[in-house]
């Protein structure tokens, strides 16, 4: 049996999914989260004749005629897949906008099945609908649900609705609207959309009685006020997002980190007890340094990844992404975009897969690329090692580090959005209009399961691609060409510091010029976590995090010497990683959301050019301030960079002609 | 009148939609915002207005609020132009 999921937007449809399935799927108060089909299998608590259930998650709809191209998902999947049975999800607070999108359902002459859902909150608003007079009045099941609490949901009762109406094989009659046709007009549809509305605001006005109308001025209104004030609204936006990431990077994971470290140490101290003398050095060293090294490294900032996680699921769930959207929409006009272009860029701070792909839910095909594109400028969870690092090594963890990436972020999207609305030549603007979800307390058990779920994903990653990355890695710098193993004198002649050596020639203007950077940059793109792993590595440094112990034990020489590069190198590298493209997996989710080659290709370029530019002018500015003189390969670097720019610039000056054009045309 | 000149807190009905783009007129009407229809302004925000349209709260820009346009719900009465009977 084949469950749909169908609802409007927002109205707790992942919720109950995940709840049904036991699955842990991305939630959050928005509307427009989720963006894509899942599917899963009604759990077993909720299945006592273990009967084959698969249930499928679809994106919000408000009705059958899609807006944006994630409502359209669902229209196709409800329309051909032919589900056994549709539960139909209705916001029990909203039943005069949900039962629109319900009688369009109920013709399509699958079984429905209602579920309303939010029950708890309609007692709090005084609302009370009689449930078994709209079952009447609907002609299928109506079922209450509280798909938040684990316990009284509904949903055992829900499930059991969907079993009988699929055993009794009864067909049920969908509401009767006059004038109804298949082969309507555009002039006819709206005359019967009207009379839809109509019927339903017939049955609303029999079934819901409440005490209070909505229109009132609320105390959420009143948060709206403040958070969206004119000279509030950025500082607020600005000091949210500063605790989110201070707390995860300069607060709690460091400290959480500091911990972990610690027993990552001694099990690499455990596992080079027991293996002894007894193993061949290549082996010991391939699982010591290799891949418990390298993979350390990298898990050593699982607690900053956790923290900032539970930290952006708890700002997910508040409600507030909706007003950030609502907040920088006059900004975002400004450089082409809309208020929607915001919510894949928080989305993004987490991991830059799920941001591309929800930018399903802007309409503007140049919005949605164009945001697809800069989304991924803003550093990811994996993107934090690498911060952390580089803030430890060389800056003594000082908060600005990090922080100041993010606002670097921003500055980088306001350039790149300003670039691209030049390049493409295309200012239309379009209007904004998003549905404000209320405001709620953020649940501590929600986000504690989404950073554990996050979490698991992680040491997944570190256990399958960054170790098999590392192990490679560690290959290749063990042998030469002649697979004869490489002396501690001779390590360029490893087959990677050959094959890395060419490419470092190429960051010598961006003051990093060294092949173990070059080769950890490469790795990187697989996975960005993989630029900390590289570097531990190839420079066999073990323990990242804890710096000064690392200093004691290695007698002196600290991780900045042996990284061989000063600080403002150091920076340098960080905006180099932080600002090129993303890793392979983001860059496929690009792919699916500009549907166009030259897009992706323009994207890749565009982004491989912004790390590129970035950096030289960190390093070259830097090392001029700080020394008096440029630094080294300063005058082809240069010219590589105007070489960059002039393109940028002739590229800007032709989409700006192409626009010229029709305004001429229709003034002649 | 429109969204962004009428009085905040106030029921009003919609008498038109003209919006620019057709596809936006009929996603507003998937809302419940089409001729007819009560509307009532929540909040004037910078740039941006929030309404309350069938129970539901909605920001919209300025260019949108422009684009609806309303009738008090007293001359509606008198102009007999609404299908709707406003009770």
């Amino acid at each position: 049996m084949k469950i749909a999921l169908a609802g409007n937007p927002n109205s707790g449809k992942t919720t109950l999914f995940n709840a049904i399935t036991g699955k842990v799927e991305y939630v959050g108060n928005w509307p427009g989260v989720t963006v894509e089909k899942k599917e899963g299998s009604v759990k077993s608590s909720l299945n006592p004749g273990k009967r084959k259930m698969t249930i499928v998650d679809l994106p919000g709809a408000y009705s059958m005629s899609p807006y944006t191209s994630e409502e359209s998902i669902t229209r196709d999947f409800v329309r051909k897949e032919g589900p056994d049975v549709i539960i139909n999800i209705v916001d029990a607070t909203n039943l005069g906008r949900s039962l629109f999108f319900t009688s369009q359902l109920m013709e399509l002459g699958i079984p429905v099945v209602i579920a309303l859902n939010k029950s708890d909150m309609i007692q709090k608003k005084g609302i009370i609908i009689d449930t078994e007079l709209l079952s009447e009045l609907l002609g299928c099941p109506v079922v209450r649900t509280v798909s938040t609490k684990s316990m009284n949901n509904g949903l055992d009762f829900l499930i059991e609705a969907v079993q009988s109406v699929f055993d009794t094989k009864k067909k049920q009659q969908p509401l009767h609207i006059k004038g109804m046709k298949t082969d309507a007009s555009k002039e006819e549809q709206e005359q019967i959309d009207k009379t839809r509305f109509s019927v339903v605001n017939e049955i609303v006005d029999r079934v819901e009685r409440r005490r209070m109308d909505s229109s009132e001025h609320t105390f959420q209104d009143t948060i709206d006020r403040v958070v969206a004030n004119k000279w509030l609204g950025i500082p607020i936006f600005a000091l949210v997002i500063w605790v989110v990431f201070s707390i995860s990077q300069s607060w709690l994971g460091p400290w959480l980190a500091d911990l972990f470290v610690g027993w990552i140490d001694a099990f690499y101290e455990l596992v080079e007890s027991v293996l002894g003398e007894n193993v061949h050095p290549v082996l010991s060293s391939l699982l010591l340094d290799g891949i418990i090294g390298g993979v350390g490294a990298v898990v050593g900032f699982l607690p900053l990844i956790m923290v900032l996680f539970f930290m952006l699921a708890l700002l997910e769930d508040s409600g507030y992404m909706a007003r950030v959207a609502l907040v920088m929409d006059p900004y975002f006009k400004k450089i082409g975009l809309s208020g929607k272009s915001i919510i894949p860029m928080i989305v993004s701070t987490g991991c830059a897969i799920p941001g591309v792909m929800a930018t399903r839910t802007i309409k503007n095909e140049r919005q949605r690329r164009t945001t697809a594109l800069l989304a991924p400028f803003m550093p990811c969870g994996a993107k934090l090692p690498i911060i952390a690092l580089f803030a430890g090594v060389f800056f003594r963890d000082n908060v600005w580090v990090g922080t100041s990436m993010y606002f670097l972020a921003i500055f980088v999207i306001i350039l790149g959005g300003l670039i691209i609305r030049k390049i493409t030549g295309d200012t239309s603007k379009s209007y904004f209009i998003m549905e404000l979800p209320e405001y709620r307390i953020p649940s501590i058990k929600r986000a504690t399961i989404s950073m554990l779920n996050r979490a698991k994903a992680f040491i997944v990653k570190a256990g399958t691609i960054i170790l098999i990355s590392n192990a490679v890695v560690h290959m290749l710098q063990t042998f030469n060409w002649r697979f004869q193993v490489v002396g501690t004198s001779a390590p360029e002649t490893s087959i990677l510091a050959s094959i890395a050596t060419p490419m470092a020639w190429l960051f010598i203007p961006l003051g990093f010029g060294i092949w173990q950077f070059a080769a950890a940059a490469v790795t990187g793109f697989i996975a960005k976590e993989n630029v900390v792993g590289t570097l531990a590595v190839t420079f066999a440094i073990t323990n990242f995090i804890d710096v000064e112990e690392f200093a004691l034990i290695s007698g002196g020489s600290d991780v900045m010497t042996v990284f061989g590069i000063g600080a403002v190198a150091a920076l340098s590298y960080l905006v180099f990683n932080l600002f090129t493209p993303p890793c392979f997996a983001a860059i496929g989710s690009m792919n699916s959301e500009m549907e166009s080659p030259k897009w992706l290709w323009g994207a890749i370029a565009f982004q491989l050019g912004m790390g590129y530019v970035l950096s030289f002018f960190v390093y070259q500015v830097g090392t001029l301030v700080t020394t008096g003189s440029v630094g080294s390969g300063f005058l082809g670097g240069l010219i590589a960079v105007l070489a960059m720019i002039g393109y940028v610039v002739y590229l800007m000056k032709k989409g700006s002609s192409k626009r010229m054009i029709p305004v001429a045309q229709e003034v002649a | 009148m429109n969204i962004s000149n009428c009085k905040l807190n106030t029921e009003y009905l919609i008498t038109d939609v003209n919006a620019k783009e057709t596809d936006m007129k009929d996603f507003l009407f998937t809302l419940g915002c089409y001729p007819g229809e009560r509307v009532v302004l929540i909040s004037r925000l910078p740039s941006m207005y929030v309404v309350d349209i069938k129970n539901s709260r909605y920001s919209i820009d300025d260019d949108l609020a422009r684009a609806i346009c309303l009738i008090e719900p007293m001359e509606a009465d008198k102009e007999d132009i609404m299908e709707r009977v406003v009770v």
